[in-house]
């Protein structure tokens, strides 16, 4: 038989490299995992057979994912770098996908017309344009493809039994696990063992006459015929599974991911998030949605009926945490740790051959006929119009979403950073990036230097990561306060990682920075912000690594390529056959059982009808959802939420859009209002969530209790605000705030200060700095510093001053010992200092104890947690003594000190106060640092509070804090001995230059409260100033 | 009686070639080269004579480590070349010339070149303070081409200028390198340092010699107006602070001034040295009041007491109620001059029921008026106590109904 080019595959083939090859430029490299691969590229072309990793997460082991995709595309990388191997790989993929879907076809349909049709609608598969465009999921693609390609062979093996197929089955399995390990598991599970039970049907099947005769006893005969081909094919085949990837699972056991589950959006209720929904159901499965009583009808017939089951199953799990059934076949273990949008994946690309079948019937088929004789040729038309301007439709909305809905930030333009961390041997410090998204796998792929944070979650290893439900550190506001927390913490002790850069592309997180101890460096030309914490040890020249055998790393670094080249060998030299006619080759087996389409059933027809109908009534009421849902004025509930959207966003001209046309605001004033107005609300601060109570309702008018929550780097804010709003024409306003009318003094005035410059670095060279030009490190001395209990929780308090004549940067690191001088707990000052110290300044301090937020992980993370709270680290002895390493650093920036304590009254247990900025620069977020002292003026506590809004130059701020309420503390030791100055005995040094210090100078100047356990406190002030000029 | 001789001419040869072998044993290899100190960098070469061919390697080590050497052998001399890397060290060379069960073993030295080439200088810390009790160290490492140290004993001039000073000190190096401690003066200053070795000098060091701690000092206050209008900046000058040298502060030098008013209430501001002098700024209040000002440095000086009045400039002002009673205006504020007060005085208006107090405003004036509206979803049509504060006054409205 003479074997035709089959013209539907090569268009497939033609159109799909044209359309996803020259898109994938514009898309690949915004998805959320490509970069990821291309970090994991890097590292192969640099040491191919080192599996060990340094930069991310303080090491790692690349051993964690399955290495195919990523070898080769580091092996491409050679020839022309790594985004030219990622295209080239992704190219591959494209390919692989056609081809596969269309073997795939033609082993299920047994039509060659059928499967050309599968395998061009393959190409515009919203799945498959979504996990290429969207995910950028290389490995799943090339695993689930190269899968497709071994199923025919799998088939043939099982019905003939010759040994050859037997060895490209396998050859095809060991490439699918190489390059992705959970496919052919699953693979085995939901493509696999559906069709061993297809073999079964239609060995069964030439046992009889008809489909009809196969009873279930002619089955289990068949079954036990081929029992022995089942069994060997799954005996191997798991021994390839295992064998092919043995590091990954040597490394899987002796690493087991124990890490708190991560949240993904395919475990969420699709009907309460709906942009969940949309991007693991909707999209996924697209026009198939149509079609889907007909593909269940399909696969329901008696010889698919196992594939039947399998998608079944696999659009169920697909369903995540709509239903709770998916919870209960996977359990909670496997539920929380797979992605479940692979199941609907799955489920889209098992009916890729039906939904080709299906087109094929109502183009040229059975279905076009009948629908002609029952409808009418125009009807046919139109809804054929209908179906394909909807799976356009679909094409176009998938491609298109990372448009309108980037899932990253702007392309950042890495070049700068990569130059700052070659400079000046900053490489030899640790990173961090802070709002980068996925790019931040980009930068380390360009780079040498590490980085504590990461991309690839389930190789985490730092206790500080595994607890949190955290991917990254680098997007930790969006996953809220748990995020926030988790970052404080390598913020405020940063030293045990070497983590002393951070490039932050979001000015969201300056608060925390600063007040946890760094300092801006300078912005790169690319925008992004460096910060920087002095006093931090470079990275040890020899770093800890798990090592494992050589064995196993030539095993790693060989196996994939060679599963490869067998297959390649042995898969291809058929092809040749096939091409050079050199042998008349057999009709394969699959073919033999051809559907003969004449009669297309009507209730499937009917059904169809009835459940499009349904759809267009779901989407319909959807979309009326939606509209009422954001339109924004049609009820005062609306106009609210959509003003606080609005602000969230900054979105000013919306929100102005929304105020009350009559109050005569124009936009040019209100514009001017929101630009004056800074501060840790309006600039810092993110909305978690909103509760308005409408509490007066008429025609006109309405009055609102608007409870806002708002996550902002520092702490949780609770805001109550009450909202007039009138009604105009129907559509509801929102009446304008009224404004501080502070006016300024002076108009223009004058104020000298003093600056300072440190040069670094005094000649040009690459040399290290020259002795003569390192600084000395600033004196400082500790004046009082004392281990106490309070509410359960241990703290060093103290005051520590600058007595040298440069400003300093203070790092505070305290450490607790029992009475055996066993080491408890250590831990840096956060947010209870002064940072930054004038020469002679002193401040307050307060170092916490923090341990590793919720570091059992049974522990639920609380709903309500806020960043400024803790968890306080838990002792298992008492801790009795401590030891105060105090470092200090010359330090020029963010020393603004022109902050007044302006009025003060003291009333029901409230601080009311003014604070005056009273110099050149607008403070962003002031904060106030309250000590406490008892009667005899020792001190017991220091505790803070952050102005929500910042004060501009020469205006007054009111502000207002409450009083600690309980207030017992406990004071275990004020021994002194033990505190250290720049690595020298506190006393010492104190004697040395303030040898008649003045004892307890200014301790006639606190303030004298009304408390049962205190009689006085000191209130210092501290301030961030956003932007320096 | 032939034989008897032939015995004896034999073991007469036998006694005479033992006698030969002896000799040759104790004698056959001498060492010619008398001069044991050489210049290092000088080539040097051990010549021994010798009666035999043989030419045995000779054992040589100095500080870095040990070598064995091949000899040439020319005209009964065995001529040892010493190699470089041991001639070009400074110190002790031993040698030993091992040739059957003899040993010949010496030593010679080698001696640092009178010449420097380099100095290796060091100093720290770079800032000390004035006073005279704090030094810093200066380290001079003299070397010679080589880097191999000078002579003990070598004279090291430490060249230090100060001020109107400029002062030689004559030291000498030992084990190795030659320091001076520099004691600061009892000025401030800028103090710059080199040195000279051998007519070889090393690059300038600066080091910064910092003012000590304060000593008390005095305040000032000035202002536009003694009116409590909390519209103007009082400013709060120093005089020069100094140090007990006299010396005004390092730049920078953080000034905490509080204030304590009429109340008892501790307010504060803070100023930083320029010149000595630090300046700090507060708003003045708004209603009248005594302040008494102290300034420190803290735990090292502080000032005097100054005591400064605001006079109290709104002395009533009139409130009015809307019919509903839910507005109400607050106003005229004048001023001084019976002006309107500039815009922002805040007025704050308490809301009480049963003497419990329900909500709290602050506003501020505007044009002289400051208005405010009490929301009838907040406060229901009831009795209220509303308290009007301004200026440092109080004016209470009992029993007020709010429609």
């Amino acid at each position: 038989m003479k074997e035709t080019s089959n013209k539907y595959l090569i268009v497939a083939l033609l159109v799909g490299l044209a359309f996803h090859g020259s898109s994938i430029f514009f898309t690949l490299e915004t998805t959320y995992d490509a970069l990821i691969h291309l970090f994991f590229a890097d590292h192969y072309a640099n040491s191919w057979f080192e599996p060990w990793n340094y930069e991310w997460y303080t090491g790692f082991t690349v051993q964690s994912y399955p290495p195919l995709v990523h070898q080769s595309i580091g092996f491409f990388s050679l020839i022309g770098g790594l985004k030219f191997g990622m295209f080239t790989v992704a190219l591959i993929a494209i390919v692989l996908f056609i081809t596969g879907s269309y073997r795939f076809s033609l082993l299920i349909t047994s039509d060659k017309t059928v499967a050309g049709y599968a395998c061009v609608l393959a190409v515009f598969s919203s799945s498959f344009v979504e996990t290429l465009h969207i995910f950028g999921q290389l490995p799943s693609i090339i695993g689930v493809s190269v899968l497709m390609h071994a199923l025919p062979e799998i088939y043939l093996w099982l019905k003939t039994g010759k040994l050859w197929y037997l060895v490209t089955s396998l050859s095809l399995i060991s490439v699918t696990v190489t390059s992705h390990h959970v496919t052919p598991i699953f693979g085995m599970v939901f493509f696999i063992f559906p069709l061993i039970g297809m073999v079964i049907m239609d060995v069964s099947r030439e046992q009889v006459n008809t489909m009809k005769e196969v009873t279930f006893k002619v089955f289990l005969n068949s079954f036990f015929k081929l029992f022995k081909r089942i069994v060997s094919f799954g005996m191997l085949s798991l021994v390839i599974i295992i064998f092919c990837i043995l590091p990954y699972w040597i490394n899987s056991k002796a690493n087991p991911i124990t890490q708190v589950p991560i949240p993904h959006g395919s475990r969420d209720n699709f009907l309460e998030i709906t942009s969940s929904g949309l991007v693991f159901f909707l999209i996924p499965w697209g026009t198939l949605l149509i079609v889907l009583p007909y593909i269940f009808y399909r696969y329901y017939s008696k010889r698919y009926l196992f594939f039947g089951l399998s998608i079944t199953i696999c659009t169920i799990l697909g369903t995540g945490g709509t239903t709770p059934v998916p919870l209960k076949i996977l359990g909670e273990t496997a539920f929380n740790i797979l992605t479940l949008d692979r199941f609907t994946l799955w489920a889209s690309i098992m009916s890729i051959p039906l939904f080709g079948e299906f087109a094929y019937r109502f183009v040229q088929g059975d279905l076009k006929e009948l629908i002609q004789t029952k409808f009418g040729a125009v009807y046919h038309r139109i809804i054929g119009g209908i179906l394909a301007g909807l799976f356009v439709f679909m094409v176009m909305f998938t491609m298109s979403l990372g448009y309108f809905r980037p899932s990253q930030p702007q392309k950042i333009k890495m070049l700068p950073i990569v130059n700052f961390l070659n400079q000046d041997d900053h490489d030899k410090w640790r990173f961090l990036t802070l709002g980068f998204g996925d790019q931040m796998a980009w930068l380390s792929a360009q780079t040498n230097a590490m980085t504590v944070d990461g991309n690839y979650h389930s190789a985490r290893r730092l206790p500080e990561l595994t607890t949190r439900p955290i991917e990254r550190l680098e997007n930790s506001k969006f996953k809220g306060v748990a995020g926030i927390g988790s970052l404080q913490q390598f913020l405020t002790t940063p030293e045990k990682y070497n983590l002393k850069y951070i490039f932050s592309n979001d000015k969201f997180y300056d608060p925390i920075l600063y007040y946890c101890g760094w300092q801006r460096l300078r912005q790169l030309e690319n925008g992004i912000m460096v910060w920087e914490r002095l006093n931090i040890p470079p990275v040890p020249a020899i770093l800890p690594k798990e090592d494992v055998a050589k064995w196993l790393k030539i095993l790693w670094g060989i196996m994939p390529f060679l599963t490869v080249l067998i297959a390649f060998v042995i898969n291809i030299q058929m092809l040749w056959v096939n091409a050079l006619k050199t042998k008349i080759k057999e009709k394969p087996d699959f073919l033999k059982y051809p559907t003969r389409y004449i009669k297309f059933p009507r209730g499937v027809l009917f059904i169809t009808h009835i459940w499009s109908l349904i759809l267009v009534c779901v989407v319909v009421y959807g979309i009326y959802l939606f509209y009422l849902k954001n339109d924004s004025q049609r009820s005062p509930e609306n106009a609210i939420m959509a003003y606080y959207d609005a602000l969230d966003f900054k979105e000013f001209e919306t929100a102005h859009g929304l105020i009350d046309p009559d109050s005569n605001l124009p936009i040019a004033q209100y514009m001017l209002e929101i630009s004056v107005t800074d501060g840790l609300l309006s600039s810092y601060a993110k909305m978690d969530a909103i509760e308005t109570e409408v509490t007066m309702h008429n025609d006109s008018t309405a009055s609102a209790k608007v409870t806002t929550q708002w996550i902002t780097p520092l702490e949780k804010i609770e805001k109550i605000d009450y909202k007039t709003l009138s009604s105009h024409k129907g559509k509801w306003f929102l009446q304008p705030d009224d404004l501080n009318s502070d006016l300024p003094p002076d108009q223009l005035y004058s104020n000298n200060v003093t600056k300072y410059f440190n040069q670094g670095r005094r000649r040009i060279t690459t040399e290290q700095t020259h002795h003569e030009d390192i600084l000395k490190q600033p004196v400082l001395e500790v004046l009082s510093a004392k281990l106490v209990k309070y509410d359960n929780h241990y703290a060093i308090i103290g005051e520590v001053q600058n007595i040298d004549n440069v400003p300093a940067d203070v790092i505070l690191k305290g450490t607790l010992y029992n009475d055996d001088n066993k080491q408890l707990a250590t831990y840096n000052a956060k947010y209870h200092i002064k940072h930054k110290l004038m020469p002679k300044e002193s401040s307050s301090f307060r170092i916490n104890f923090e341990g590793i937020a919720w570091s059992k992980t049974q522990d639920s993370i609380p709903d309500t947690f806020n960043p400024d709270e803790f968890t306080p680290v838990e002792f298992e002895e008492q801790p009795t003594k401590f030891n105060l390493q105090v470092a200090g650093n010359v330090s020029g920036s963010d020393l603004y000190k022109n902050i007044v304590l302006s009025e003060l009254n003291i009333e029901d247990g409230v601080i009311n106060g003014n604070l005056f900025n009273s110099g050149i620069q607008e403070i962003t977020i002031p904060q106030l640092l309250v000590t406490y002292y008892n009667e005899d003026k020792n001190m017991l506590w220091v505790d803070h509070m952050f102005v929500k809004e910042g004060i501009r130059q020469q205006r007054k701020l009111h502000f207002e804090y409450p009083i600690l309420k309980n207030g017992t503390v406990k004071i275990i030791n004020d021994d002194m001995t033990n505190i250290f100055i720049n690595g020298l005995p506190n006393d010492a040094i104190s004697e040395k230059i303030v040898p008649n210090r003045i004892e307890n100078h200014a301790n006639t100047q606190f303030q004298k409260i009304e408390h049962p356990d205190y009689s006085y406190i000191k209130i210092e002030m501290n301030t961030y100033i956003g932007s320096p000029n | 009686m032939q034989l008897k001789r032939t015995y004896l001419f034999i073991l007469g040869l036998i006694l005479l070639s033992s006698f030969t072998s002896i000799h040759s044993n104790t004698a056959s290899i001498k060492l010619l080269t008398s001069q044991t100190d050489y210049i290092v960098g000088t080539n040097v070469v051990l010549e021994f004579s010798t009666t035999d061919a043989v030419q045995p390697m000779l054992y040589c080590s100095n500080s870095y480590g040990s070598t064995l050497i091949s000899p040439t052998l020319e005209n009964k001399k065995l001529r040892y070349q010493i190699p470089a890397n041991i001639y070009k060290k400074v110190g002790v060379v031993n040698w030993s010339l091992i040739y059957k069960s003899n040993t010949l073993s010496g030593v010679f030295h080698m001696v640092p070149k009178p010449e420097v080439a380099t100095m290796e200088t060091y100093i720290g810390p770079p800032s000390i303070e004035a006073g005279g009790k704090d030094y810093t160290m200066l380290v001079i490492i003299p070397t010679d081409s080589l880097d191999n140290p000078v002579p003990k004993n070598t004279t090291v001039n430490a060249k230090h200028q100060f001020l109107a000073s400029e002062e030689v000190d004559n030291i000498v190096t030992n084990n190795l390198i030659a320091f001076k401690n520099i004691y600061s003066k009892k000025e401030s200053g800028r103090m710059l340092i080199s040195s000279e070795c051998l007519n070889i000098n090393s690059k300038e060091f600066t080091i910064n010699v910092m003012p000590a701690v304060p000593v008390d000092f005095e305040i000032s206050a000035h202002r536009p107006h003694n009116y409590a209008d909390g519209n103007q900046v009082t400013t709060f000058s120093t005089t020069i602070i100094k140090d007990k040298q006299d010396n005004v502060v390092s730049d920078g030098t953080f000034v905490i001034f509080y204030i304590t008013n009429k109340s008892g209430n501790i307010l504060k501001t803070s100023g930083t040295t320029l010149d000595g002098i630090a300046t700090a700024k507060i708003i003045h209040p708004d209603y009248g009041d005594n302040w008494s000002i102290k300034a420190y440095v803290e735990g090292m000086s502080e000032s005097n007491t100054i005591t400064i009045a605001y006079t109290q400039v709104i002395e009533d002002f009139i409130v009015e109620f809307s019919k509903d009673g839910r507005d109400i205006n607050v106003g005229p504020l004048q001023s001084f001059m019976q002006q309107m007060i500039p815009d922002g005085l805040q007025v704050k208006l308490l809301v009480y029921k049963n003497d419990i107090l329900l909500e709290k405003y602050t506003k501020t004036s505007v044009d002289g008026y400051a208005h405010f509206y009490l929301k009838s979803d907040i406060f229901k049509p009831d009795n209220y106590n509303i308290k009007i504060q301004t200026a440092g006054l109080e004016k209470t409205f009992n029993n007020t109904k709010l429609w």
